[in-house]
């Protein structure tokens, strides 16, 4: 654990020191689950005055494996639309699959990536096939194998 | 008056020859200090530089290139990450 544990540990220092605007770090109890807040800094109507709750969840190869990342549904804190967000809080993003994820991202940059695809967004709707996922899926996010139907969002 | 050294003790110092301030994108601790495997600075945790111009701790590299999904590329630049051969000396000092 202790590469892991290390580098958590100079993220969580450099997070309570500073953080770019509009994520919040709500939780960091231990080096395996954190929660953090985002919000979209933009007028994107989707998206305006709401604020979404991210949890990661690390492993003790991180940062040479990714984390996994999911939006959780809380009382005040929805799951955003996003043809790239199921309705469980999965995301879609090849950063975080074992394909597009560098050991040179970390927590601050993920979140940064996240606003930024809420951002760029405009279509009001969840992916594809979204309510059958959601009924039938057991795997873990990084077990499974998106496939991108539109990759143009 | 005479004085006869009996015992005389030096200190030395010493610094990776890249960046000063610079950290290893993988682990992000200085250069001199060593990757979170390994307790001791100096050859026995020693750096590596890529042809592509990024420098990293080697054992936090190999880490990465191990893995399949690295699919031996740099994580900085993406390019296949080849290294020169000997790389604190080969490595420019910036100034």
């Amino acid at each position: 654990m202790a590469f892991a544990t290390k580098r958590l540990g100079k993220e969580l220092k450099k997070l309570h020191e500073s953080l770019p605007p509009g994520i919040e770090l709500v939780s960091a109890e231990d080096f395996q689950d954190w929660l953090l807040d985002i919000r979209v800094l933009d007028a994107n109507p989707l998206y305006l005055n709401q604020t979404y709750r991210l949890k990661f969840k690390f492993s003790a190869q991180y940062p040479i494996e990714p984390p996994e990342v999911v939006f959780v549904n809380t009382k005040d804190r929805p799951i955003p639309m996003h043809p790239h967000i199921y309705s469980n809080g999965i995301i879609c993003l090849d950063l975080l699959g074992s394909q597009g994820w560098t050991p040179i991202q970390n927590v601050e940059s993920i979140c940064m990536s996240l606003q930024s695809m809420l951002t760029g967004n405009s279509k009001n709707e969840r992916p594809e096939g979204d309510q059958q996922f959601v009924a039938n899926n057991r795997r873990r996010p990084r077990d499974i194998d998106f496939y991108y139907h539109d990759n143009t969002v | 008056m005479k004085v006869k050294i009996i015992k005389w003790n030096s200190v030395a110092t010493w610094r990776w020859k890249i960046a000063y301030d610079d950290v290893c994108g993988i682990c992000q601790v200085h250069f001199d200090g060593t990757c979170p495997t390994c307790k001791y600075p100096g050859d026995d945790c020693s750096l590596l530089s890529g042809k592509c111009g990024h420098n990293f701790h080697m054992h936090c590299i190999v880490e990465w290139i191990k893995q399949e999904s690295s699919k031996g590329q740099c994580p900085m630049c993406r390019q296949k990450f080849e290294w020169k051969d000997n790389p604190a000396l080969a490595a420019p000092t910036p100034a």
